[in-house]
């Protein structure tokens, strides 16, 4: 190798390195100015945060001993959650088998999975509250606004993993049965769903968790389930109610993260 | 007479934008139940023409017969003809997460019911084929092992008993040996050659190493620049006919050979 040649290199190395010197130190002055605006604009007065801390207690000592004459009804409440986030996460699954196929580069022309890409950012971006508000003002309240909405919200990500699934295939295996004479489905069914099934599932529990998570919060707009109970209590001052309610919900949480670990060790 | 497996006549195929042919062969033809060496430099057209055969390419000109029919080189070959034509890959081609038996089970996908295939249910004759392309292979024993489990060479046998298990009258095999050690690439070459010959199917297998697949080989065909440069019988394959192919193979492409 001459020098010439290895001289070129060198000096675009050099470049490069002064390029994200910079880069990397107006990020720092971006993110720093970032922080110090919210600070100042969100007028937070630290005496009054020391001042309060007596009041804090108060709070915490009003939530002992829980109540538990609402266990039934927490538990009831929880029940309907779950059974929202699971026909949520149903109707989810749905629409991402659909969108996630159409969205797969691999798959589709530019022309159809560029648009569709762009579709479940702009899903994504709506707020979850938000689309739950929307649907009990299209359908009325109770829970059936509330799994439309998880339905809709998760899609826009759940769809974005199926894509990133299918287009992690190798696609040799797939040619393969190609070659044997498989049809299109005999192809999807043995060269392509055996490659993306693990993925598949673990995104799909993922999101389920995810999916239980927040459906915890939208009875708070009339979407059904422990988000109504949540914002009862807490508006009347119940604490001792909310107490035995955030009990139920974490264990109800813990148990269905529980579950789904036992699946994926199942799986693995 | 025998009648040919493959009958090809002015065929020509070029890549998009490329002004060299990549195929360009005047006339072609291989018996029913030979076996043949395709050799030549990369980039000569061998993989394309095993592709071209297997009815996977698409575009080219000329006519190309294989088994009795005729290929066209706009439309994939119904799914009958595809069965009757088996594919061994060079990287083997495996479902990774799927079982020694599944994967030869896939054999069988252009031969059984398209619908009930999707429930998962397969034919007792899907079932025996399956059963007698492992047993030939030899890889019984590792039926409900995961493919990813295996070796290279324990790879191919199952590549092999995929193929076995269609039941092909032609079986091409694309550098069937070239990611296996020596002593496996033989045991490798002498089970394609014994397997083709029990069912009386035509071998055809391109390779970088004419001396290693010589004794599995009945005839060598050399392409160069898509062009048949050289057919002859194993015997008359000596080291001068071998220094001719690839040196000028070498002279022409040597930015190419280079692999």
């Amino acid at each position: 190798m001459t020098v010439e040649q290895s001289a070129r290199p060198h000096s675009e190395r050099l470049t490069r390195e002064r390029e994200r010197s910079w880069g990397s130190f107006s990020i720092s002055i971006a993110i720093a100015a970032l922080v110090i605006w919210s600070w100042m604009a969100s007028d937070i007065d630290l005496d009054k945060l020391a001042a309060s801390g007596g009041r804090i207690g108060d709070f915490l000592s009003r939530m002992i001993p829980p109540d538990l004459s609402v266990l039934p009804v927490v538990i009831e409440a929880s029940a309907e959650t779950l059974r929202i986030a699971v026909l949520g996460t149903v109707g989810c699954i749905f629409f991402s088998i659909i969108l996630g196929l159409l969205a797969a580069g691999t798959l589709t022309p530019r022309f159809v999975n560029i648009p569709v890409t762009w579709l479940l950012a702009t899903i994504r971006g709506i707020p979850l509250i938000l689309v739950a508000m929307l649907m009990v003002g299209a359908v009325g309240l109770g829970p059936l606004p509330g799994i439309l909405a998880i339905a809709f919200h998760a899609t826009g990500m759940l769809a974005k993993f199926y894509a990133e699934a299918i287009e992690g295939i190798d696609p040799s295996p797939v040619e393969a049965l190609e070659s044997t004479g498989a049809t299109f489905l005999q192809r999807m069914r043995y060269g392509v769903w055996p490659q993306i099934a693990p993925d598949i599932v673990r995104d799909t529990l993922f999101r389920f968790e995810m999916n239980l998570r927040e459906s915890l919060i939208l009875g708070v707009v009339g979407a059904g389930g422990i988000g109504f109970y949540i914002q009862t209590y807490v508006r009347a001052f119940q604490y001792e109610k909310v107490a035995t309610l955030t009990i139920v919900v974490v264990i109800f949480v813990i148990l269905i993260e529980l579950g789904n670990n036992l699946i994926r060790r199942f799986l693995r | 007479m025998a009648t040919s497996a493959v009958l090809l006549e002015n065929l020509t195929h070029h890549y998009p934008g490329e002004i060299h042919p990549v195929l360009a062969i005047d006339a072609l033809e291989i018996e029913e139940g030979s076996s043949v060496a395709l050799i030549g430099a990369s980039g000569a057209g061998k993989s394309t023409l095993l592709r071209l055969l297997d009815g996977r390419l698409r575009g080219w000109r000329g006519q190309a017969t294989v088994l009795t029919h005729a290929l066209s080189p706009s439309t994939a070959p119904p799914r009958i003809w595809r069965s009757e034509t088996g594919y061994v890959f060079q990287e083997f081609a495996l479902i990774e997460s799927a079982s020694v038996k599944q994967n030869v089970l896939n054999g069988r996908l252009g031969r059984t019911h398209a619908g009930l295939s999707l429930i998962g249910r397969f034919s007792i004759a899907d079932e025996t084929a399956a059963e007698a392309a492992m047993r030939d292979v030899g890889i019984t024993e590792l039926a409900d092992r995961r493919a990813d489990r295996l070796s290279g060479g324990q790879r191919q046998r199952v590549a092999i008993a995929r193929v076995l298990a269609q039941e092909p009258r032609l079986i091409l095999a694309d550098e069937p040996v070239s990611n296996l050690d020596p002593k496996n690439s033989e045991v490798i070459l002498a089970l394609l050659r014994e397997c083709a010959a029990k069912r009386g199917a035509t071998l055809i297998l391109t390779s970088h190493q004419p001396r290693l697949v010589a004794p599995f080989v009945d005839r060598f065909i050399a392409l160069d620049s898509g062009k048949v440069m050289f057919d002859g019988v194993t015997e008359d394959v000596d080291e001068a006919v071998l220094a001719s192919i690839y040196s000028k193979a070498s002279r022409e492409n040597h930015n190419e050979a280079a692999e």
